[in-house]
């Protein structure tokens, strides 16, 4: 076979080369007997004459030359090919039915296969990936990479890295011609592009920046994106000025096209050195008062095992964790935290994490209905072959070989699979733009880069040759089990059961495999949308949010809540307005904001917290949560007035049991006063929909909350909602004006519906229900394609049976019911097979309903009922034409 | 001079990688070879020696590499290969059983039976 495959390509390449050689040697034979006669004394010509004679005939010797070199299987492929593709030509409409098959089937493979590669499968585009690793650490519950800049310093004094560094993802406000933009970006580590070796386009990335202010003005490296969308790559963009945050910042870099930062899914646009952060918070480097969003990174110094690496860390991690001043990490859950390596190579694993399982289910999806497309295939091949079963048989009869004859029909089923397979590929880059939209929504879109990489196209290139194989062996094989004497005789039309009985055989696997993707995708279809509408206890039709900053050194306290009140005026006389409010945060905002809290009278071990939100006295009738006891928060707080606060249910009956609530104290871990409950409001699902409501902390926007140290500030972030009694699109457009019209210096972002907030929440959920669907659609045609197929070819076969019968006195309505009886029973054979495996498989997908069982009996009654309707349809149409047989002219067809 | 003696089926290759185990040759210059080697006994067609060159090539029995001839003229030379060698030394072990095993065979007398 090797030496087979080794041959071919010698042939394809280097055919010319091979006969030129040939010709040359053999002409060179010729010559020199010519001479060695001439010699002998035979006179020129007649030495000529007699050197060609004995050496035979040459086209003949070429021929055996080139058989004996091992050219014969090239030559035989390429007249098999050209065969195949005659073949192809002749029946349009059945190629174009087994084409169109395959091109969707392995489309829909391709476009899984290479959003796996992007999410899963990618590493990063920087020096040896494989050596980089996240110094993170688990708990008992676990695991996370969050550190901060004393651990890193730690971390550094140890020999076992060749270089430490860290990044903090950091949202920024760049000062373009026309306003501002808000780009992604990070603070990272001075010595970060070095450590991890990222190329650079243009100019140098961090190598050896301080992580200390140093006074000289700072420095930014931006992405290949960046360059390209703000600066139209010039080249000139080295030493150029950014103004980011109000301070000037000086280009000093462009990093590699492909290279986003670490944190999977994001784009980094902007870098900045940790310093310029530091001039911002000033304690940031010294802080060990919690976990910060610094991420630590090292790349193991050569020569250190993995082993040795994590013992290091895991030490140091150790003796960190049990200072006394880092008793804050400590939680009475977990006796004991770890330090824990975490493989950097493919960036930071939650994508991975959130996303293996979603798309591994896909991918089994697609593969099932590629399985039904190449059973379609398959059939109609059977039925193709059985027309040339004479073809066949006379070509047997005169001498052809059966292994050549296989050949041949495997060369047709691998030449439709290639073209399939090339479709393919033009449906998969089609659609990623459709599939990647699924991602890209919510405040932090996920951006991913699908790709035709080499290894996505060695995926593609495999699966089609392997569906070709699957489905050209078995009708090569019936094909050419051919009786001579029978198939000369009937004149090809040769009866045999068995074709039949294959046929209905794929049919009923094909509706079984069909049950499976459509139950699976109607629980994904239904549980999506009991996420979208079950009631969660807040309301999110008409509502409009945005998020409002008023950051930088342009606004005082006074300045900010000035504006917050004003602004707040002019949203309400805006026509269309119901009700706004202003907010720390709002429902499924993708925050988690918990906080410790001190109740008198309340002791239990733990460590606890409460969901806290800082919300305007209209938050609760804007979003339609119900105060069950108690008062709500005033307009405006009088001066002097005791600090009050808001509860849920959850809060009331985790702290207070069955006793009222109302008039009890807490107090914030981080501030000095207490706040006096003064009604208790329903309870939400406001932070994980999925999970009951949280027990939940409300304050009044207007209340100044002392810190520790005595200062209180208003909140430079904040949600603000608007509720409206018509379009909400069209306030979009107010909103900035009003904004605009107070301040220059403040920022709207992120504007969007309450739904818009709630399903980029539910983003894995839309996707497998979407792509799902699609699948599960593509596999009920297909099926239908094959139950239509076979039905019809049956009935093509009988018509003279049907014929008889009907002239024995069979009515129309005798012949239609037989021809759909036999559909039915096709059908529900499949049916029962594929609704027995359902109830056993469709656990898979459990993890991402929502009230909802995978056994649910509504959904399966629905798929049966679906796929009944499918067949009645799929074997009306061939009934309807077995009814219309006349006797006289069946009977004459053969 | 006696009558070429028609070549067995088989014995083609192994002349062939005799011959050219000896010294590298092109396709005439092996025909010259064996013809030269039998003491003119075995005469193979002039034709059906390069389907035989080309299998053992393939084989990798043998090599080929162009060169020059003795009369300048560029021709195809064949050297025998260390798989060749090998297979020479088998084909000539076996050859010489059975041809020792037909002249027992053909020198049997009716005492001995």
């Amino acid at each position: 076979m090797l030496t087979r495959l080794r041959a071919t390509i010698v042939g394809l390449f280097r055919r010319d080369r091979f006969e030129h050689d040939m010709a040359e040697e053999m002409r060179f034979h010729m010559r020199a007997y010519a001479d060695d006669l001439q010699c002998a004394g035979v006179s020129p010509q007649e030495a000529e004459r007699r050197a060609r004679m004995e050496f035979g005939g040459v086209e003949s010797l070429r021929e055996d030359c080139r058989e004996a070199y091992g050219f014969q299987w090239f030559d035989e492929l390429r007249q098999d090919l050209r065969y195949s593709g005659r073949q192809i030509l002749r029946a349009p409409g059945f190629s174009a039915a087994v084409i169109v098959s395959l091109a969707l089937g392995i489309g829909a493979n391709t476009a899984i296969f290479s959003l796996m590669d992007a999410v899963l499968f990618r590493t990063l585009p920087i020096a040896d990936p494989t050596s980089v690793y996240y110094l993170a650490h688990r708990s008992a519950t676990d695991s996370s990479s969050s550190s901060n800049y004393p651990l890193l310093e730690r971390y550094r004094s140890t020999d076992v890295f060749s270089g430490v560094t860290a990044y903090s993802g950091e949202t920024f406000t760049v000062s373009t011609a026309d306003g501002r933009e808000r780009v992604n970006g990070q603070f990272v580590s001075g010595n970060y592009h070095d450590v991890l070796g990222v190329p650079m386009v243009l100019g140098r990335g961090f190598t050896n920046e301080s992580d200390r202010p140093a006074g000289q003005p700072p420095v930014a490296v931006i992405s290949h994106a960046y360059w390209e969308r703000r600066f139209a790559r010039r080249q000139d963009v080295i030493g150029q000025t950014l103004t980011i945050g109000g301070r000037a910042v000086t280009i000093v870099g462009v990093t590699v096209p492909d290279f986003h930062g670490l944190d999977s899914g994001y784009r980094t646009d902007i870098t900045l050195p940790i310093s310029v952060n530091v001039l911002d918070e000033p304690g940031f480097l010294g802080d060990r008062e919690g976990w910060t969003s610094l991420s630590i990174i090292g790349r193991l110094a050569p020569g250190v095992t993995e082993g040795r690496a994590l013992a290091a860390v895991d030490a140091i991690f150790r003796r960190f964790w049990w200072e006394p001043e880092n008793a804050w990490a400590r939680d009475p859950r977990s006796p004991s935290e770890f330090g824990l390596l975490m493989p950097a190579g493919k960036g930071s694993s939650w994508l991975r994490q959130r996303y293996a399982t979603p798309l591994r289910t896909l991918m089994g999806m697609v593969g099932i209905v590629l399985l039904i497309a190449c059973a379609n295939v398959a059939n109609l091949l059977l039925a193709r072959a059985s027309a040339r079963s004479r073809e066949v048989a006379v070509r047997l009869s005169i001498g052809a070989g059966r292994t050549r004859l296989v050949r041949q029909f495997l060369t047709e089923s691998l030449l439709l699979a290639g073209v399939g397979g090339a479709l393919g590929l033009a449906v998969a880059v089609a659609s990623s733009g459709a599939i990647l939209s699924l991602f890209d929504t919510g405040q932090s879109p996920i951006r991913l880069d699908v790709e035709l990489n080499g290894r996505v196209l060695a995926f593609t290139i495999a699966i089609a040759i392997l569906t070709g194989v699957a489905f050209g062996l078995v009708p090569a094989f019936r094909a050419t089990r051919v009786d001579l004497t029978q198939a000369l005789k009937e004149g090809g039309n040769v009866r045999r059961r068995g074709r039949l009985a294959v046929g209905k055989t794929l049919v009923v696997a094909q509706i079984a495999l069909c049950v499976l993707v459509i139950a699976a995708s109607g629980l994904l279809v239904r549980s999506l949308r009991n996420l979208r509408t079950f009631d969660a206890g807040f309301q999110r039709d008409n509502i409009l949010l945005f998020n409002l900053s008023t950051g930088g050194p342009s606004f005082t306290p006074e300045s900010r809540a000035a504006l917050y009140e004003q602004l707040d005026q002019r949203l309400r006389r805006l026509p269309g307005v119901a009700a706004v409010s202003f907010s720390s945060r709002s429902p499924i905002d993708n925050s988690a904001e918990t906080r410790g809290i001190v109740v008198p009278g309340f002791q239990a071990p733990g460590r606890h917290g409460v969901s806290a939100y800082v919300v305007t006295p209209d938050f609760f009738q804007l979003f339609g949560m119900r105060l069950l006891r108690g008062r709500g928060f005033e307009a405006m707080p009088r001066a002097g007035a005791p600090n009050v606060a808001l509860v849920n249910e959850a809060m009331a009956r985790f702290y207070f049991g069955s006793s009222d609530p109302i008039g009890r104290t807490l107090r914030f871990g981080t501030e000095q006063e207490f706040s006096t409950i003064i009604g208790v409001v329903e309870d939400s699902r406001h932070e994980v929909l999925r999970e009951a409501a949280p027990a939940t902390v409300y304050t009044p926007f207007w209340q100044p909350a002392k810190g520790l140290d005595g200062t209180s500030d208003v909140r430079g972030r904040v949600t603000v909602e608007i509720r409206a009694t018509s379009s909400i699109e069209a306030l979009e457009a107010s909103v900035r004006n009003e904004v605009r019209a107070l301040s220059k210096d403040a920022t709207v972002w992120y504007i969007r519906t309450m739904q818009q907030q709630l399903d980029a929440a539910l983003i894995r959920e839309r996707l497998l229900a979407k792509l799902s669907s699609g699948f599960g659609l593509l596999a009920l045609l297909l099926a239908f394609i094959g139950l239509y197929g076979v039905m019809s070819y049956r009935v093509a076969r009988r018509v003279r049976e049907i014929g008889i019968r009907v002239a024995l006195g069979a009515t129309r309505g005798m012949v239609l019911g037989h021809v759909l009886r036999e559909t039915f029973g096709v059908a529900v054979a499949g049916l029962v097979i594929g609704l027995a495996a359902a109830l056993g498989t469709t656990k898979v997908v459990s993890a991402f309903l929502f009230q909802l069982s995978p056994r649910d009996p509504a959904m399966f009654a629905l798929v049966a009922a679906l796929l009944l309707v499918t067949a009645l349809v799929a074997g009306y149409l061939p009934a309807r034409r077995a009814a219309g047989v006349e006797p006289m002219q069946a009977l004459r067809s053969e | 001079m006696p009558k070429p003696t028609e070549l067995l089926p088989g014995t083609l290759d192994m002349l062939i990688l005799k011959a050219v185990s000896l010294r590298p040759l092109h396709g005439y210059g092996v025909l010259l070879r064996i013809a030269q080697i039998s003491g003119n006994a075995l005469q193979i067609p002039q034709g059906s020696l390069y389907p035989a060159l080309y299998r053992l090539e393939r084989q990798g029995l043998i090599a080929a590499e162009w060169g020059e001839s003795d009369n300048n003229r560029r021709a195809k030379f064949y050297t025998i290969t260390a798989p060749g060698r090998r297979r020479l030394k088998e084909e000539t072990a076996s050859w010489d059983r059975l041809a020792a095993a037909i002249a027992a065979a053909m020198n049997a007398k009716p005492s001995e039976v």
